[in-house]
C-alpha cells in the first residue's frame, strides 16, 4: 500500500512544485495574450460566449468580439419603460444576472488580472512604460480611500440613469450611460481596425456631452495607464459589482497571517496599491473590492504558504521559498 | 468597504419600490389588465388628442418664418417642417409641385400619374404616424409598430395604404370587384404561406403574432379586370423579428437560412441582403441598396422599378436579366439643426410593374394582357457621417492626453528637488 502511494504523491508534489515555481510573470504575460486574441479576435472564428461576460469584452467591437460584455445588455434592459421591469420581462433581467453571476463565480476578480481586454491593455502600456524608464506614480493613502468609493458611484449611477430612461427622465441619448464614457468602447474596435466609436455626436446636446465625455475619458486613460498601474480598474464599476457578489467565487485569495512577516513586498508589486495585503494578519479571505487577483502578490511573497490561491478550497497556486529564489533570481546565471 | 455595500444595496432596494410605484401609472398607456376594446377606445382617444393638437400647432408652423439660411438646403427643410405640423391627410395631394427642382438627375415628383398613381403597398405605421419622427417609449425599436402582451410573443400591426406617398398615402379603400388575398410566410412554417383573414370592420390593420425569430413576410394580392388587361397587385412586406444577445441559437440559424422569396407569387420585389448584414440592420441615407424583381420565384427581366423616398422623390430602373436593379438612398432629411433628430425614420417605397401579353380567363370575363405590380416598403434612417465628428472625437481626445500629459510631467518636474549638500563637521 505504502509503496503503490509514494510515487503518486511524489507526481503531485512535483507538479505542485512546478506550479509554485513558475514564471509567473511570464505565465500570465501569455495567458492574457491568449485572452485578448480570443475575445477581440474570436468573432472572427465564429465564437460567440454570450452576452453575459464578467469583463470587458465590448460589445461594439462588432466584428471582433467573442462574447459581449454583461454591462451593456444589463444596461439596455434597465432602460425599458419602467412598467415593463415588472412584468415577466423583467424575468429577463434576473435570467440574465444569473448567468452573468455563473460566469463570474468560476474566476471570480480573476477575470479581471487575467483575462479583461482593457486590463491586458493598461498591462501592456505599464510595459511599455518600463520600457522607456519612467518611473509610475502612486496615490497617498489618503487619495486611495476616496478614489477607491469612485467605482461605487459608477456603479450606481450605472443603474439608475438607465431607469431614468425608462422612466423618461433622462434622454435616451443618454443610455448605455456607463458604454458611452468606457475607454473599452473606443479602445477594442481600433484592434480590428473599426475607428467608427472615435467620434462626437452632434445630434443632441446629451448625445454631444456624453460623446465628448467619452473621448476625453479614453484620453484620460492613455495617459492615466502610462504613469499609474492599472489606472483605469480603480474606477471600475464592474469590479465594484464583482466585489458585492464575490462571497461564494470559486477561485480565493487566502493569507495566513501567523506565517507572515509583514515585509511588504506583496504590497510593493500590487498594481493597486492595496496595503492590507501586507498589514491585515487577520483576514483569512484577503481579497479587497480594488483587487484583480492578478495573484502577483502570491508569486513576490518569500514566505511559504503565507498568501495561496485556492480554487474550490483546493490550493493551485502558493508561495513558497524555493518559488520566490527562483522568481528573484531570473536573469542571474551562476550566482552573478 | 463593507459600510458603503451595505448603503448601496438597500438604496437600489429603495430605488426598486419606487419604480414598481411609478410603474402603476399608466402614462400614455391604457392601464394594465385592460381588455383589447378597452386598450383600441385608449389609442382611439389618443390618436384623436394627438391630431387636434397637430391641428392647433399647424396655423403656428405655417406663419413661422421658414429656417432657409439654417441649411443649403433650406426650402426642402422648411417644407419638411411644414410637412410634419401639418395634420395628414388620407388623400394624396400633388407634393412634387412644391418641390424644388434640381435636387437631383432623373428625379420627379412622388405623385405620378399613371398605373402606378394607386399603388397598393403594406406600411408598418397609419397615415397619421407616417411623419418618421422617433416616439416616446419604445422607438428605439425602429417605430416597428410592436404591440401584444408584454409577457407574450410581439405582435406586428400593417396598414394597407393606397398611394405612392410614402408619408401621406391613404387607407386602401376596399374594392369589391378586386378581393384581397393575404398571405403570411412564417420563418418555420409552411414555404407557400398561410392565409390571414382580412381586417375587421372597424380595424384598418393587418395584425399578426411573431412567436419565433425570423423573417415573417406578408403578401396582399388582389385582381381586377379593366377592360381586357388584369392588374394584378402584390403588396409585400418583410417583418425582422430578432432578439437581442441572440436567444435560440438553433431557431435564428434557420431563420438565417430560411427563403426569403415565396414561389407561388404572381410578381414580388426582395430586398437584396448584404453578405454580412447584421440582424438589426438599419438602412442609412447614402447606402447603395439593392432589390430583386421575381416572378414565380425567377427573375423577372425589364420591370419598370421605381424608388420614392420619404419626402417623394422618385428614381426609375429598370430590372436586369437578374431581376436585379440597385438604387443609393438619398439624403432627403433636412431638419433645421436644433430639430434634427438620429432616429428620424424615413419611409421608402418601392414599386416594380411589369405588362405581359398573356390571355385568359378573369371572372369568366377574357382578358389579352396582364399588369402586374408588385410593391415593398421599408425604412432608412439618417446616415451617422450626418451627425458625428470623427475630427472632433480625435481632437478631444488629443486635447486631454496633451494637456493630462502636460500636467504629470509639470507635476514630477515641480516635485523634483535639487540636489543641496549638507555636510556634517564630526570636528565639533
Amino acid at each position: 500500500m505504502t509503496r503503490s502511494k509514494t510515487p503518486g504523491k511524489t507526481r503531485l508534489q512535483g507538479g505542485r512544485d512546478a506550479v509554485n515555481q513558475v514564471d509567473f510573470n511570464r505565465f500570465r504575460f501569455w495567458f492574457q495574450l491568449v485572452a485578448f486574441v480570443l475575445f477581440v479576435y474570436g468573432g472572427y472564428l465564429a465564437i460567440d460566449l454570450g452576452t453575459h461576460l464578467p469583463f470587458f469584452s465590448c460589445g461594439y467591437n462588432k466584428e471582433g468580439r467573442a462574447g459581449v460584455c454583461y454591462l451593456l445588455p444589463l444596461q439596455h434592459q434597465l432602460g425599458r419603460p419602467l412598467a415593463m421591469l415588472f412584468t415577466a420581462a423583467g424575468l429577463a433581467i434576473l435570467t440574465g444576472f444569473l448567468l452573468f453571476a455563473l460566469w463570474f463565480i468560476v474566476l471570480n476578480k480573476g477575470w479581471c488580472g487575467f483575462v479583461c481586454p482593457l486590463g491586458t491593455i493598461q498591462d501592456w502600456i505599464t510595459a511599455l512604460r518600463r520600457s522607456l524608464g519612467v518611473r509610475y506614480s502612486k496615490y497617498t493613502q489618503g487619495q486611495f480611500k476616496q478614489l477607491t468609493k469612485i467605482k461605487y458611484i459608477l456603479l450606481a449611477l450605472m443603474i439608475l440613469i438607465p431607469l431614468g430612461v425608462g422612466g423618461g427622465i433622462f434622454s435616451r441619448d443618454m443610455s448605455p450611460p456607463f458604454c458611452l464614457i468606457c475607454p473599452a468602447r473606443m479602445i477594442l474596435p481600433i484592434f480590428t481596425g473599426d475607428f467608427s466609436q472615435f467620434t462626437v455626436d452632434f445630434s443632441s446636446m446629451t448625445a454631444l456631452v456624453m460623446t465628448v465625455f467619452g473621448m476625453a475619458v479614453t484620453g484620460l486613460f492613455l495617459v492615466g495607464s502610462f504613469v499609474k498601474k492599472r489606472f483605469f480598474c480603480f474606477f471600475c464599476p464592474m469590479s465594484a459589482l464583482h466585489y458585492l457578489i464575490s462571497k461564494p467565487a470559486l477561485l480565493k485569495l487566502k493569507k495566513d497571517g501567523d506565517k507572515c512577516t509583514r515585509c511588504g513586498d506583496c504590497y510593493r508589486v500590487c498594481d493597486m496599491e492595496i496595503k492590507e495585503i501586507a498589514d491585515d494578519v487577520k483576514t483569512v479571505d484577503i481579497m479587497t473590492d480594488d483587487c484583480t487577483l492578478c495573484l502577483k502578490c502570491v508569486a513576490s511573497c518569500p514566505e511559504p504558504g503565507a498568501l495561496k490561491a485556492t480554487f474550490c478550497g483546493i490550493p493551485i497556486f502558493e508561495a513558497t521559498e524555493a518559488g520566490f529564489i527562483k522568481r528573484m533570481s531570473k536573469g542571474c546565471h551562476d550566482g552573478k | 468597504m463593507n459600510h458603503i455595500t451595505h448603503r448601496i444595496l438597500p438604496a437600489l432596494l429603495a430605488l426598486l419600490a419606487c419604480g414598481f410605484v411609478l410603474a402603476q401609472d399608466g402614462g400614455g398607456r391604457p392601464p394594465e389588465g385592460a381588455s383589447q376594446d378597452e386598450k383600441r377606445a385608449f389609442y382611439q382617444k389618443r390618436a384623436a388628442d394627438r391630431a387636434k393638437a397637430a391641428d392647433s400647432a399647424a396655423p403656428a408652423a405655417a406663419a413661422a418664418p421658414a429656417p432657409a439660411a439654417d441649411h443649403p438646403h433650406g426650402a426642402p427643410a422648411s417644407k419638411a417642417m411644414a410637412d410634419k405640423a401639418a395634420p395628414a391627410k388620407f388623400e394624396e395631394p400633388a407634393r412634387g409641385a412644391t418641390r424644388p427642382a434640381g435636387m437631383g438627375m432623373a428625379m420627379r415628383g412622388g405623385s405620378g400619374s399613371g398605373s402606378g398613381s394607386g399603388a397598393l403597398w403594406l406600411s408598418d405605421s397609419p397615415p397619421a404616424r407616417g411623419d418618421g419622427l422617433p416616439r416616446a417609449g419604445m422607438g428605439g425599436m425602429g417605430g416597428m409598430s410592436m404591440g401584444g402582451d408584454r409577457s407574450g410573443p410581439p405582435t406586428k400591426r400593417l396598414w394597407l395604404r393606397a398611394g405612392t406617398d410614402p408619408v401621406k398615402s391613404g387607407f386602401a379603400k376596399e374594392d369589391a370587384e378586386a378581393p384581397t388575398e393575404i398571405l403570411l410566410v412564417k420563418p418555420q412554417g409552411v414555404l407557400t404561406g398561410e392565409a390571414l383573414p382580412p381586417q375587421e370592420e372597424d380595424k384598418k390593420n393587418l395584425a399578426f403574432v411573431m412567436p419565433v425569430q425570423g423573417y415573417y413576410r406578408l403578401y396582399v394580392t388582389t385582381r381586377k379586370l379593366q377592360g381586357d388587361t388584369v392588374n394584378i397587385s402584390v403588396a409585400k412586406a418583410e417583418v425582422s423579428n430578432f432578439r437581442m444577445g441572440g436567444g435560440d441559437g438553433e431557431e435564428r440559424a434557420v431563420a438565417l437560412t430560411a427563403p426569403r422569396v415565396l414561389e407561388t407569387a404572381p410578381i414580388e420585389i426582395v430586398r437584396e441582403k448584404a453578405a454580412n448584414e447584421p440582424t438589426f440592420f438599419q438602412l442609412k441615407s447614402g447606402d447603395e441598396q439593392a432589390f430583386v424583381v421575381l416572378q414565380k420565384g425567377l427573375p423577372a427581366q425589364g420591370a419598370r422599378v421605381r424608388f420614392v423616398s420619404h419626402e417623394g422623390w422618385t428614381k426609375e430602373a429598370v430590372s436586369d436579366e437578374q431581376g436585379r436593379v440597385s438604387f443609393q438612398v438619398i439624403r432627403d432629411y433636412f431638419a433645421p439643426w436644433n430639430d434634427f433628430q438620429k432616429r428620424f425614420k424615413g419611409t421608402y417605397l418601392v414599386i416594380a410593374d411589369l405588362s405581359a401579353a398573356e390571355s385568359g380567363k378573369h371572372k369568366d370575363q377574357p382578358y389579352t394582357s396582364v399588369h402586374y405590380q408588385a410593391t415593398l416598403a421599408g425604412s432608412y434612417y439618417p446616415a451617422t457621417e450626418d451627425y458625428r465628428s470623427y475630427a472632433w472625437g480625435l481632437g478631444v481626445s488629443l486635447l486631454i492626453v496633451l494637456f493630462s500629459g502636460a500636467a504629470v510631467y509639470l507635476y514630477r518636474r515641480r516635485r523634483i528637488k535639487t540636489f543641496q549638500e549638507v555636510r556634517f563637521n564630526d570636528a565639533k
